[in-house]
């Protein structure tokens, strides 16, 4: 019975469901892992990157965009439904900044995009889109890193550090216990590839890291960078396995002595 | 009332428009800026009917922004110059069309050339080496026929606007006093005082 | 005023033996202030066809976009090039579109139609601004030296020209009507199409 609700597109089920909404977010844990940071006064961007086909162009491949100049914006889920998504994003920051000079504040492109997504439930004849975003960027006139969040049925939110995708209930974990708050940027750039690789086992060469440190100033990490970070939490991991290890050792050989002292005095 | 002028030379080209918004037979303000920046490498300085001037100017603005965050890349002057005549031409046969008259100048970093388009309200076009609008165009481009010279330094560009200049302060029946010049090369676009 | 003599500008086709020639002048006004002596109003359709686009500046080049646009989704969809005849009612029927509203412009073409054995027959043809055709045997005219060139054409052209002779009579047609208009003039291109290449030549001409 219930596979009829299925047929017709985003109508409630009897039990308050929207089928095709929850296939959407289906689609968007099926999707790449994207995470976002706040610092102090940085944010940053971190996208797991699908290997590329050997003949493949990786620069086509991008799922990093900017929507204006202090803007940017990651999905997960599928591309193409990302695409166009991310083209009415652009079109409203310029018809924002046309129609009242002002670029847009984070937020506000945050619920435009949040707007579509939730009209995409509610009308005739069309599906909703099978992707969620985390969109970061600095308001105008402002120092605040900004980073929001937005899913299939138009819900938004605002967060200090979050993840999107494949595995992102992992990496969400991992940032609860590891963000601090007023982080330095090599921190947040840190903690935003330590996360990533929790779920990403091939390391450097399939994460893209965007840092955004102030209005309009955009850079992304270029391989070699990233490949310097992750060879450090990698040193540090190890010192970290050291030190366990000796500890281990030290009781280890605490425990032997006791014993040993015993059963001396028991001879 | 609005006077503009522009013209090329050796790898740049000057616009220059004066900073006067008259409202009848008052100055409203002089120190109005009509050169819109509208990418790295291209100036649209423009004129005409006031509201649809600024309002035009900042449509074309938004757009060739939202061409190069779609594409990277910006638009070159050419392509530039097309779509604006185009959106002009079609907004003629429209209800409610712009009286906009433009100097499209810019720099197309890669053939290193530079380009200046002469633009009225109609959507006439024409690749040109100098030109003017307004009153300033029945002095100046003759004086431009005598003095501009395509592989003429900046200094001299500048000395033969200066002539332009001049030549209507001392002819015309109204002077602007002031003028805005800019000049887009490799480097980009500079404002330049004269 | 006219609005078909805002601009200025004229363009003249001629039929020779075997070839054809189309010219126009240069100049580029504001009534009577001149823009620019570089603003050309012929424009090559395929090999064979050139349309020339006398009248109001701003719909020379919409059209020239326009026909541009079509000829090319022609050549797609039919996968062949388009023949000067057919190009004549393509040209029509987009001006008769149209009617109530007209873009202001009196094309005149010059192109080589294919003959059934093989060969190419001289073709030239001219449309008033909403697309009524006109086919001519010797010569057509268009723009503000339009009367102009009628008469000093009448006088010069003869049938069966060759190609060079055909260049002479068409330079020397343009050049001396435009001298009698205030409106045309400042330069003039001429090609010359013979069924194995196309001759473009450009043209001095009085500057006043």
């Amino acid at each position: 019975m219930s596979r009829s609700y299925d047929r017709a597109l985003t109508v409630f089920s009897p039990d308050g469901h929207l089928f095709q909404v929850e296939y959407a977010l289906e689609a968007v844990r099926k999707g790449t892992c994207a995470v976002g940071v706040v610092g102090k006064d940085v944010v940053v961007l971190g996208v797991e990157k699908k290997s590329v086909l050997q003949l493949q162009d990786p620069r086509t491949v991008r799922k990093v965009a900017m929507l204006d100049d202090h803007v940017c914006l990651a999905f997960a889920g599928l591309t193409a439904d990302g695409r166009v998504l991310i083209d009415k994003a652009r079109i409203e920051c310029q018809s924002h900044r046309l129609t009242v000079e002002d670029p847009v504040t984070v937020e506000y492109i945050t619920r435009h995009i949040a707007g579509i997504q939730q009209r995409y439930t509610q009308s005739g004849g069309v599906r909703p889109f099978g992707v969620s975003t985390l969109i970061v960027g600095f308001d105008p006139h402002d120092v605040k890193p900004r980073l929001y969040q937005t899913e299939p049925g138009g819900i938004y939110s605002a967060w200090k550090a979050n993840a999107i995708g494949r595995s992102s209930k992992t990496v969400r974990e991992f940032l609860e216990k590891n963000h601090k708050d007023g982080m330095s940027r090599d921190d947040t750039i840190k903690l935003t590839v330590k996360s990533l690789l929790e779920v990403v086992q091939t390391g450097a060469k399939n994460i893209e890291i965007s840092v955004m440190e102030s209005y309009g100033k955009i850079t992304s990490l270029d391989l070699a960078q990233i490949e310097a970070i992750v060879a450090e939490i990698e040193r540090e991991k190890e010192a970290e396995a050291e030190r366990k290890r000796s500890r281990l050792a030290a009781t280890a050989a605490g425990q032997a002595a006791m014993s040993q002292a015993a059963g001396g005095s028991g001879q | 009332m609005d006077i503009s002028f522009a013209l090329t030379g050796k790898g740049y080209v000057i616009v220059a428009a004066d900073t006067v918004a008259a409202r009848s037979i008052v100055k409203m303000k002089v120190d109005e800026d009509k050169i819109k920046v509208l990418s790295p490498h291209l100036l649209m300085a423009y004129s005409g009917e006031p509201g649809d001037t600024v309002q035009f100017a900042e449509y074309v603005e938004r757009n060739i922004r939202l061409y190069q965050i779609r594409n990277t890349h910006a638009l070159r002057p050419p392509s530039a110059a097309s779509w604006i005549r185009r959106t002009l031409a079609d907004s003629l046969r429209s209800r409610k069309p712009y009286a906009v008259n433009l100097l499209v100048g810019g720099y197309d970093t890669s053939t290193h050339n530079p380009h200046l388009y002469w633009i009225d309200y109609l959507g006439t076009m024409s690749e040109v080496p100098f030109a003017a609008h307004g009153y300033g165009a029945y002095f100046a481009l003759s004086l431009l026929d005598r003095y501009h010279d395509p592989e003429a330094s900046v200094e001299e560009g500048l000395a033969t606007l200066k002539r332009c200049i001049d030549e209507v302060a001392k002819r015309l029946v109204v002077n602007p006093e002031k003028y805005k010049v800019k000049i887009v090369d490799k480097d980009g676009v500079r404002e330049v005082e004269i | 005023m006219s609005i078909m003599e805002y601009n200025g500008g004229s363009v003249i086709a001629m039929v020779g033996k075997d070839c054809v020639a189309i010219a126009s002048d240069l100049r580029l006004g504001n009534q009577a202030l001149g823009i620019s002596s570089n603003f050309q109003k012929i424009f090559p359709m395929t090999n064979r066809i050139f349309l020339g686009l006398p009248g109001l500046a701003t719909d020379v080049t919409t059209l020239k976009e326009t026909f541009r646009y079509r000829v090319n989704m022609f050549t797609i969809k039919e996968e062949r090039e388009i023949e000067p005849e057919t190009f004549a009612h393509l040209v029509s029927s987009t001006l008769y579109e149209r009617r109530f509203g007209p873009w202001f412009i009196e094309p005149v073409m010059a192109g080589l139609q294919k003959t059934h054995d093989g060969g190419y027959k001289p073709y030239i043809a001219a449309t008033d601004l909403i697309g009524c055709l006109n086919f001519a045997k010797d010569f057509v005219v268009a723009g503000t030296a339009s009367t102009k060139l009628f008469g000093v054409a009448e006088g010069l052209w003869e049938p069966d020209l060759e190609p060079e002779d055909l260049f002479e009579t068409i330079s020397q047609t343009l050049l001396n009507a435009v001298d009698r208009d205030a409106y045309s003039g400042w330069g003039a291109e001429v090609y010359v199409l013979t069924k194995d290449k196309v001759i473009k030549r450009t043209l001095k001409g009085r500057m006043d």
